[in-house]
C-alpha cells in the first residue's frame, strides 16, 4: 500500500517533470521568438505550492478563469496551485489574506474592476490599491449593451434618441448596485450623449439576460461570455460594445466610437493576478511571464475563446498603470455619480 | 425524442459513467449529510476532478452527486433536527419528532423513498417540458417573483402552531435579518457596523446550524441524561408496510410536480418548494393536526418537493442556459471547462448532453435509493447514542459545519449568536421555521419589489397590470384566509357541541 503511493507519487514527479520541460522548452521558445530580452534562468521557480486566492465561489467566472490558468500554469513551473475560494465582504475577506501573505509569490490574489470601485467605496479606508502589487493583466473584458431579437432599438443611437424622447423612461438591466462596473459603463454613455437612462440592478448575468429575453427589460448590459450563445442563437440583438475595437466573435455589432458617442474605452472588465506589497519587481516579473506563457496553451486557448475574452501582455509596470488609470477614471465617476466624495 | 433518449441511455455502455454515476451519488449523500456542506458546496469541489474527463462522464458524476446531496440534509434534519440545508427545514419539522418517538428508520425510509420517486417522476416531466415551461418561466419578472415569494410567506404564515402574534413576530426577526448587508439596488451598507463580513449578509447556513441545532443542545444539557425513546431497529428493507407508503402515494406524486414546477422558475429553488409542498400537503391532508409532531406525510411532501426541485432547476439550465438555483450555476462553470456553452442551442448542437442528464437522473435513482435504504439502517442507530454523547457530537458538527462553509471564523460567530437566540426563542415558545423562511424569502421579497418600482419608475400599476401576478396574489390571500376561516367554522363547531 504505502510502496504502491510512493510509487505513484515518484510517477507522478516523473510526469510533473516532463510537463515541466515541456513547458520550459515551449517557454523559452516564445522567449525567443519574442523580445528577447528575458532569459530563461528569469523563469518563475516558486519553492512551494502557490495559492491563488479568489473573492468569489468557485463555479463563476473568475473561478473558471483561474483553474483553467492553473492546469496550464502547473506544469511550466513545476509545482502545484491550491486555488483558494474566499468570498464574502464585497472582496474584504480575499483581500485580507493576500494582505497578510508573505511577499514571496507562494500567495496570489484575482482580481476584477470590483475591487477598484470597491477600494473607493465601501472597503475606502480598510485597502487601498497601494496595499498591493499588481503583476499581471490576463483578460479583457468589454462590455456590451444588447435587446430582444424582436425589439425596435437598433444600435446605440436609437437607445439615446429613445430615452431622449420618453424623459429617460429607458430601463437598463445590468450587474451589480448603481457604482458598479457595468453601471459606471452606463453613467459614461449618459454624460456623452447628453441623456438619463433607468438603471435596474440584478445579482447575476443569466438574470439580465433573462431579463431581457422576458421583456422585464428594455436593455440589458453584460460581458459577452454569457451571452454568446444567445447572440448565436439569434436571440439577442448587440447595440454597441464599449471598446476600442469590435468584437471579432460578433464583428457586425459597432463600438459606441463609432456610432459616436465617445466614452473612454479603458473602462472594461479585466481579470489579473496581484499579491502582497513588497514583492520584488524582478519576481513579479517572472509571475506575470509565466502567466502570460501559461495563457498560450492549447486548453486555454480554447477556454478564453468561447468565453469572449480577450488576452492581454501586461506586465507588472503596465499593469500598475493600468491599475492607477482606472482607479481615477472610476473615482471621477464616483464622485460625479455622488457616491464618493472628494 | 426517443432516439435522442436512446443516445442518452447508450453513454451507459461506458463503464467509466457507471463509476461517475455510483461515486457521484455516493459522494452527494455523504455531502448533503454533512451540515456546512450542501449541493452547490459539493458540486464546486468535484468540478476540479473533472479536468481531464470526457464531458459525459464529468456531467453524470455531477447530476448524481446534486441529487443525492440534495437529499442527504434530510437525514441530519430527520436525525438531530439539523437541517444542513434550507431545503431540508421542513423535512426536521417531522423528521425529528419521529425520529424522539423512536422512528427515525421509518422516517429515514419515507424520506429516501419519497426523494426517488421525486426524482423519477420529476425527470419525465423534465423530458416532456423543459423547453416550454423554461421559456414561460421567462414571463417571471420582478412583479411576478415578488408575488411568489409573497405566496410562500402566506402558506406558511399557518404553519407555526401556537400564537399567531409569535409567528407574526418570528417573521418580522427572520425578515429584519434579511436586510443585513450590502443593499442590491443602490450597494450603500446595512445593519454592518462598518464590518465587511456582514457586506453579503448573513450566511444561511451557520444560521440554520444555531438556531436548529445548537439550540437543540442546550436544551438537551439542560434535560440531562434523562431516558430517551430507543429507535425501533429497523425490519426488512424498507423499515415500514407497503400499505403505508400507499398511503403516501397521493402525497409524493403531487409534492413532485409541485417541486418541479416551482423548481423550473430561477431562484426559486428547493427551499421553496418543499416549504409550499409542505404546507400544501398540511392543507389537503386528512389529519393535519399531526403535521409538526411526526407525520410521515410531511416528511414525504418535503423530500419529494426538494429533489424533483433538482430536475425543474435543471430545466432552465439545458434548455435556455439559465440556472435555476445556485448549484446549477455551479454546473455552468464544470460545462465551461469542459468547453460546453449551455445555451438555447445545446439541445441542438450537443444533444449528447441533455440527454445523459435525463438518463442519468433515471438510472440514479435506484442506486440513490439502495444506499438510503441501506444507510438507514446504519444511521437508524445513531439515534440510540446517549444524550451526552449526541450533544457533543452535534455541537462539533455545529462547529465544524460553520467553520468549514467559508473556512473563516465569521460563520462559527453567527452560529453561536444564533444557537443562543434560538435557545432564548424556542424556551419564550416563539417558533423557528417562520424566521428561516422569511430569510430566504425576505431577500427574494425585497430585491424584487424594489427592481420592479425602479423599472416601471414608481408606477405600483406594475403589481395589479399582469395576470400572472395577480393569479399568484389571489393565491397568496386565499392561503392567508381560507385557514383562518377554517379555525373559525372549527370554533363554532366546538362552541355547537358544547
Amino acid at each position: 500500500m504505502q510502496s504502491d503511493r510512493m510509487e505513484r507519487e515518484e510517477q507522478m514527479k516523473l510526469n510533473n517533470l516532463k510537463k515541466t520541460l515541456v513547458g520550459l522548452a515551449s517557454a523559452a521558445m516564445l522567449v525567443l521568438g519574442g523580445s528577447g530580452s528575458v532569459a530563461a534562468q528569469d523563469d518563475w521557480k516558486p519553492s512551494g505550492a502557490v495559492n491563488f486566492v479568489l473573492h468569489t465561489k468557485p463555479g463563476g467566472g473568475v473561478d473558471v478563469f483561474t483553474r483553467t490558468l492553473a492546469k496550464s500554469l502547473e506544469p511550466l513551473i513545476g509545482q502545484s496551485i491550491v486555488v483558494v475560494n474566499a468570498p464574502g465582504g464585497g472582496g474584504a475577506t480575499q483581500m485580507a489574506k493576500v494582505r497578510a501573505a508573505a511577499p514571496d509569490g507562494l500567495t496570489l490574489g484575482v482580481n476584477t474592476v470590483t475591487h477598484f470601485t470597491g477600494m473607493l467605496t465601501n472597503l475606502r479606508g480598510t485597502f487601498s490599491p497601494d496595499d498591493f502589487e499588481w503583476i499581471a493583466l490576463a483578460q479583457e473584458d468589454p462590455i456590451l449593451f444588447f435587446v430582444a431579437k424582436n425589439s425596435e432599438l437598433d444600435s446605440i443611437t436609437d437607445l439615446v434618441e429613445l430615452a431622449r424622447a420618453n424623459g429617460g423612461e429607458v430601463n437598463i438591466g445590468g450587474f451589480g448596485p448603481v457604482g458598479s462596473m457595468q453601471n459606471i459603463g452606463m453613467t459614461m454613455l449618459e454624460q456623452q450623449a447628453g441623456v438619463k437612462f433607468n438603471w435596474v440592478a440584478f445579482e447575476s448575468t443569466p438574470d439580465i439576460i433573462a431579463a431581457v429575453l422576458g421583456g422585464h427589460v428594455d436593455v440589458g448590459v453584460s460581458n459577452l461570455g454569457p451571452a454568446l450563445s444567445f447572440f448565436e442563437a439569434d436571440r439577442l440583438k448587440g447595440l454597441g460594445v464599449l471598446g476600442e475595437k469590435r468584437l471579432s466573435t460578433l464583428p457586425d455589432m459597432q463600438t459606441f466610437g463609432e456610432q459616436g458617442y465617445d466614452v473612454d474605452t479603458s473602462w472594461i472588465q479585466v481579470r489579473g493576478v496581484f499579491g502582497p506589497k513588497g514583492m520584488p519587481l524582478d519576481l513579479q516579473k517572472q509571475i506575470a511571464h509565466a502567466i502570460h506563457t501559461a495563457m498560450q496553451a492549447d486548453g486555454y486557448q480554447k477556454y478564453a475563446r468561447s468565453a469572449g475574452v480577450e488576452d492581454s501582455d501586461y506586465g507588472p509596470v503596465e499593469y500598475a498603470d493600468f491599475v492607477q488609470r482606472l482607479t481615477r477614471l472610476a473615482e471621477e465617476q464616483l464622485v460625479a455619480a455622488g457616491l464618493v466624495n472628494n | 425524442m426517443f432516439e435522442n433518449l436512446a443516445i442518452g441511455f447508450a453513454a451507459f455502455g461506458d463503464p467509466m459513467v457507471w463509476v461517475a454515476l455510483v461515486f457521484g451519488a455516493f459522494a452527494g449523500y455523504l455531502i448533503g449529510a454533512i451540515p456546512g456542506l450542501g449541493p452547490s458546496l459539493g458540486v464546486a469541489l468535484l468540478i476540479p476532478f473533472t479536468y481531464g474527463m470526457d464531458p459525459v462522464v464529468s456531467i453524470v458524476g455531477l447530476v448524481a452527486l446534486y441529487a443525492a446531496a440534495e437529499y442527504g440534509g434530510a437525514i441530519t434534519a430527520v436525525l438531530i433536527n439539523s437541517p444542513g440545508t434550507a431545503a431540508a427545514v421542513a423535512t426536521a419539522w417531522d423528521g425529528y419528532p419521529l425520529t424522539q418517538q423512536g422512528r427515525a428508520g421509518e422516517a429515514l425510509s419515507v424520506s429516501i423513498i419519497s426523494s426517488g420517486i421525486g426524482i423519477f417522476v420529476s425527470t419525465a416531466l423534465l423530458i416532456l417540458t423543459a423547453v416550454p415551461l423554461s421559456e414561460f418561466a421567462l414571463r417571471f419578472g420582478p412583479g411576478e417573483y415578488f408575488a411568489l415569494a409573497l405566496v410562500g410567506l402566506s402558506l406558511v404564515a399557518g404553519l407555526s402552531d401556537g400564537s399567531p402574534l409569535k409567528g407574526a413576530v418570528s417573521m418580522g426577526i427572520g425578515l429584519s435579518l434579511a436586510t443585513i448587508g450590502l443593499d442590491a439596488q443602490t450597494g450603500v451598507p446595512r445593519f454592518t457596523g462598518g464590518n465587511p463580513e456582514f457586506f453579503e449578509g448573513l450566511p444561511l447556513v451557520p444560521v440554520l446550524l444555531g438556531l436548529y441545532a445548537l439550540s437543540e443542545v442546550l436544551f438537551m444539557i439542560e434535560d440531562g441524561p434523562t431516558e430517551k425513546k430507543k429507535s425501533t431497529p429497523v425490519a426488512g428493507i424498507i423499515a415500514l408496510p407497503v400499505k403505508t407508503l400507499l398511503g403516501l402515494k397521493t402525497v409524493i406524486l403531487r409534492s413532485s410536480v409541485l417541486g418541479y414546477v416551482i423548481g423550473i422558475i430561477p431562484g426559486a429553488g428547493a427551499s421553496i418548494a418543499s416549504f409550499v409542498s409542505y404546507a400544501f400537503s398540511r392543507r389537503l391532508s386528512k389529519t393535519p393536526e399531526r403535521f409538526g409532531k411526526g407525520s410521515l406525510e410531511g416528511v414525504a411532501s418535503s423530500e419529494a418537493a426538494n429533489n424533483s426541485a433538482v430536475a425543474g432547476a435543471l430545466a432552465p439550465l439545458l434548455a435556455l442556459g439559465i440556472p435555476g438555483s445556485p448549484t446549477t450555476a455551479v454546473m455552468i462553470g464544470a460545462l465551461m471547462v469542459q468547453g460546453i456553452q449551455p445555451g438555447p442551442l445545446l439541445f441542438t448542437r450537443s444533444p449528447e448532453i441533455p440527454y445523459t442528464v435525463f438518463a442519468s437522473l433515471w438510472v440514479g435513482v435506484p442506486i440513490m435509493v439502495l444506499i438510503g435504504l441501506a444507510g438507514a439502517r446504519i444511521w437508524a442507530r445513531v439515534a440510540n447514542i446517549p444524550r451526552a454523547a449526541i450533544a457533543a457530537i452535534v455541537a462539533g458538527i455545529c462547529f465544524v459545519g460553520a467553520y468549514s462553509s467559508e473556512t473563516t471564523m465569521f460563520p462559527v460567530h453567527v452560529m453561536v449568536a444564533c444557537g443562543l437566540m434560538g435557545y432564548v426563542l424556542r424556551k419564550l415558545q416563539f417558533p423557528l421555521a417562520p424566521i428561516i423562511l422569511a430569510m430566504v424569502l425576505g431577500e427574494m421579497m425585497e430585491t424584487n419589489f424594489r427592481r420592479a418600482l425602479i423599472s416601471a419608475k414608481g408606477d405600483w400599476a406594475i403589481f395589479y397590470t399582469s395576470p400572472l401576478t395577480m393569479l399568484l396574489f389571489t393565491v397568496a390571500v386565499l392561503a392567508f384566509v381560507l385557514p383562518g376561516l377554517a379555525a373559525l367554522r372549527a370554533r363554532k363547531a366546538r362552541a355547537r357541541e358544547v
